[in-house]
């Protein structure tokens, strides 16, 4: 069972984490949510989408201009409670890395806390202990958050995201974070280079066999822009075959820009794997 | 056909069709045929617990026949000398329209057409008389089985004196009926 939060899923439920910026520079999407009612309209549509869950973020990874805590909290805060009052049932994932911010999050209602800087703070666990809220464990390799990788080397770069996120997930669970409540993130692009992404990829069943539920963010990312040669907004058919691949690995939560297809490729997997059956199934038994 | 089909002690009779996509490891999320699957149900739990016994169309009539009894709470076959029930199982022409999986014959639409009259009806004559070659040629697994019971109604001389056809449809290209008779 994953318990996300005030929901539960059971062990062979795929899910869908759809990114929603709360930020004026985001690389996908380049501000089109910065405003709050475009957010909480991209909300909206993610949810009617399917989306179990949203990814709600204040800042963008990439570098550039420092956002204090009071500016992130400025961000995101109000927008969870609105979004939790709204709609009940979603799964709130709050894209941080600062403990306040965490903190300030769970008591407006999130349910996850999607530590995508690696545990770069370690209080953000015990804040999600406190609140009984889920955590995801990333591995960054020690790069500080925001900034971009520079000829990054791993002797094995699958070995070392299973060593951090799972010594991150085990110490999630020694400071109070339930243990069904912990997911790991091997973090395409993040301290990488795209030949690792691609490996981490190739290779993610070996996270998968950690046992932990393992969290994918393909999404529209410089290893796909890299592989094809192709800008943000063409990246979308890369991303669907590594999401693919993911999933067949076994791969159980998605964090992704685009809900409707990246659901289609999964159940589709799921059904190829034996997972799943068909919606349908008529043909040739009629 | 081997042995006897009807047996003296046999008072109730049901026809169901053979579609393997009424099996549940050929589910899908969604039923294809919650009517048709409702109408089976109802029509089969009228019938007497352990004490029914198929007559199978011979592909997919076993199979088919012995979870659907199964379903309805009724056991397992038993055999057609201890019966009080007869399910028979099959159903007609696969070939009604041009995206049925025999594509269309202009020929089953009247083929099917005789057999659920004689359903209906109660006509075991009508039945007996089925052309069980065209059948083939139609793809109408039933042919076989039904003409069967209407032979073995009309030699053992008994009057069916209730007949019901509950379901007829063809979702997909071929014809299934549920119908119940009541033999005096």
């Amino acid at each position: 069972m994953l318990k996300l939060g005030r929901r539960t899923f059971a062990d062979d439920a795929t899910l869908m984490m759809a990114i929603v910026n709360r930020t004026p520079d985001s690389f996908y999407d380049q501000g089109a949510t910065w405003a709050e009612e475009k957010a909480f309209e991209r909300v909206a549509e993610v949810v009617e989408q399917g989306a179990e869950i949203v990814d709600i973020g204040g800042i963008k990874a990439a570098p550039g201009a420092e956002i204090g805590v009071e500016e992130e909290k400025e961000r995101v805060v109000a927008f969870v409670a609105r979004v939790r009052a709204a709609f009940p049932d979603v799964v709130i994932s709050v894209d941080t890395w600062r403990a306040e911010v965490g903190r300030a999050v769970c008591e407006a209602g999130a349910d996850l806390l999607n530590d995508a800087w690696g545990g770069n703070d370690p209080q953000l666990a015990t804040v999600a202990a406190e609140f009984d809220a889920a955590l995801v464990c990333t591995h960054v390799g020690g790069a500080r958050p925001r900034t971009r990788p520079h000829r990054v080397a791993y002797d094995d770069v699958v070995a070392a995201a299973i060593e951090h996120t799972v010594g991150e997930a085990e110490r999630a669970v020694g400071v109070g974070v339930a243990r069904e409540s912990v997911l790991i993130d091997p973090a395409h692009d993040f301290g990488k280079t795209t030949r690792h992404s691609l490996e981490v990829t190739r290779r993610l069943d070996e996270m998968v066999a950690t046992g932990w539920p393992v969290l994918v963010s393909l999404s529209n990312k410089d290893f796909v822009g890299e592989t094809l040669d192709l800008p943000v907004g063409e990246r979308l058919t890369g991303t669907l075959a590594a999401t693919a691949i993911a999933a067949w690995h076994g791969a159980r939560v998605f964090r992704v820009h685009q809900v409707v297809e990246t659901r289609q490729v999964v159940d589709m997997v799921a059904s190829i794997a034996g997972t799943r059956p068909p919606v349908r199934s008529v043909r040739g038994l009629a | 056909m081997t042995g006897p089909v009807l047996a003296p002690s046999v008072t109730g009779v049901v026809v169901v069709p053979s579609a393997p996509l009424l099996l549940p490891e050929h589910a899908g999320q969604v039923d294809a045929v919650p009517e048709l699957r409702a109408a089976i149900r109802e029509t089969l739990s009228g019938l007497p617990v352990g004490e029914v016994a198929l007559l199978p169309e011979p592909r997919w009539g076993e199979r088919v026949g012995r979870f659907l009894l199964a379903d309805a709470g009724l056991g397992d076959r038993v055999a057609v000398s201890a019966a009080r029930a007869l399910v028979v199982v099959g159903d007609g022409s696969a070939r009604r329209t041009e995206k049925a999986p025999g594509y269309l014959d202009e020929r089953a639409a009247g083929f099917d057409a005789a057999i659920e009259d004689a359903l209906r009806s109660g006509d075991a004559g009508a039945l007996a008389a089925v052309d069980v070659e065209l059948g083939q040629e139609l793809l109408a697994a039933g042919a076989g089985v039904l003409r069967a019971l209407g032979a073995a109604v009309v030699e053992s001389g008994r009057a069916v004196i209730a007949a019901d056809l509950v379901h007829a449809a063809d979702p997909f290209g071929v014809r299934y009926w549920v119908a119940r008779w009541q033999l005096g």
